[in-house]
């Protein structure tokens, strides 16, 4: 059970923000952090999901964004030259028309990923975090 | 004075920099305004670039340390075998890490890198050329579940003792001393589901050396059951204090890990009075680490509290 404190830092205390470009709101963003006392290269992360007031966000809608650049959800265990600094938030961009109701809203992020130097005897530390959290939307 | 000198890893303030109430110059203010000297730095942690530093961070990192008058002691390395899940890291891959570890350490004014026990006995003897090279050491750490008597330690300290000798060391972590769970540990195990009661049973039976399967069979729920075989296969089979008279020429450094202290005297999970007594004994001379972990399990602990109980404990137990 070690690494559980760390979960408090995945979701960041940063407000939803509805993206506006232009006069159109394209979909809404929030921040997320690496859960632990360390970064990680984005491969380490096995699978990476959102539910917003108990929906799943469909994973084809998300782009993460990280050191400048936009990743896919999909593309993240391939991404084995990229490391996600532990005091870096990433930004989670959701595309949906119109954005988010302004308001509080319940958000979940579940995040498997892999200890990358735990192999102590040839077996990797997978982690589970799951953290869901009240964050105000506008 | 004594030969042994207490350092501090600023991995110890893990809660600080991640919840960003200190950043990497408050905390060599802190360790300064501490009292301490010797400084570790966990790269993967707070270098910002990480793992590609540039040349102005690595210039900017020893002129801070000059500022709040910091030794540099160790530079920590990873060897993320796991980084790719189609497969683990080949050698040339754990050579280019490694190596730029070494020119990183240098650059950033530490004499040490201390790395892991992935990197392979073959590729750490290779690593003696750039060592001399560069002046800078290289050492693994000997961090629980290893311990002296795992296989490949063998090899480890033949290299250490032969031709990579002054050279090529390790880092003994005290961890591999821990006989029996901490206390956030446990208030953990029940914030998760184990009853108070019942979670003090499994301990008196991990104490009593009690098989797994007393548990496995009786009357726990499976959260109690999960707590149990994690305390029996981690703290049941410490390192024992007469194993370091063969290993000490080789410690370079030690980690001096611990969890969580409620008072400046004694812990019940490693038996410090016993290390400390032991090693000075053998005459080792450099630093110990003062090294904070209770940060993976409780996040509202005050990491400086944690460390002042710490070097209370140790000054009192050096200058017996």
């Amino acid at each position: 059970m070690d690494f559980q404190a760390y979960n408090k830092i995945l979701i960041c205390k940063d407000d939803i923000r509805n993206v506006r470009v232009g006069d159109a709101v394209l979909g809404y963003e929030f921040k997320i952090k690496y859960p632990s006392y360390r970064g990680a290269f984005l491969s380490c992360i096995e699978a990476l999901s959102f539910e917003v007031d108990g929906k799943p966000v469909p994973a084809g809608e998300v782009s993460f964004r990280l050191n400048g650049k936009d990743f896919l959800l999909s593309e993240l265990p391939e991404c084995f030259k990229e490391y996600w600094f532990v005091r870096a938030p990433a930004t989670v961009f959701v595309r949906i028309p119109g954005g988010i109701e302004p308001g509080e809203h319940s958000l979940r992020v579940t995040m498997r990923h892999r200890v990358p130097y735990t192999g102590y005897f040839g077996q990797y530390l997978t982690l589970l975090s799951d953290v869901t959290e009240t964050r105000a939307a506008h | 004075m004594n030969d042994i000198k207490l350092g501090i890893s600023l991995y110890s303030f893990s809660t600080e920099f991640i919840h960003e109430k200190l950043d990497f110059e408050g905390i060599l203010k802190k360790a300064h305004d501490m009292g301490y000297q010797g400084v570790e730095i966990v790269a993967a942690q707070m270098v910002p670039e990480y793992p590609y530093p540039s040349d102005e961070w690595l210039a900017e990192c020893k002129a801070l340390l000059t500022k709040y008058e910091l030794e540099p002691v160790c530079w920590s390395a990873y060897i993320d075998m796991g980084i790719r899940g189609d497969r683990d890291l080949t050698e040339e891959e754990i050579v280019q890490f490694t190596v730029n570890d070494l020119i990183y350490a240098k650059k950033a004014g530490f004499p040490m890198v201390r790395t892991q026990h992935a990197i392979s006995p073959k590729i750490f003897r290779e690593m003696l050329p750039y060592c001399k090279q560069l002046g800078v050491k290289l050492t693994i750490e000997m961090h629980h579940p290893h311990h002296p008597e795992v296989p490949v330690w063998k090899e480890y300290f033949e290299i250490m003792k032969g031709e990579g000798r002054g050279w090529l060391g390790f880092v003994p972590d005290f961890s591999i001393f821990q006989t029996m769970p901490h206390k956030l540990y446990l208030d953990q195990a029940i914030s998760f589901g184990c009853r108070p009661e019942k979670l003090a049973e499994i301990v008196e039976l991990h104490r009593q050396k009690a098989d797994y399967s007393v548990v496995a069979n009786g009357d726990f729920n499976e959260i109690e059951k999960h707590t149990a075989e994690e305390m029996f296969g981690k703290f049941s089979a410490p390192a024992k204090m007469e194993q370091w008279k063969d290993m000490i020429d080789c410690a370079f450094y030690m980690h001096g890990k611990f969890y969580y202290l409620d008072n400046d005297d004694h812990d019940p999970c490693i038996p410090f009075e016993e290390i400390v007594a032991e090693v000075k004994r053998l005459g080792y001379k450099g630093y110990i680490a003062s090294e904070y972990e209770g940060h993976h399990f409780d996040e509202t602990i005050d990491s400086e509290e944690q460390l002042r109980h710490f070097v209370a404990l140790m000054t009192k137990n050096l200058e017996k």
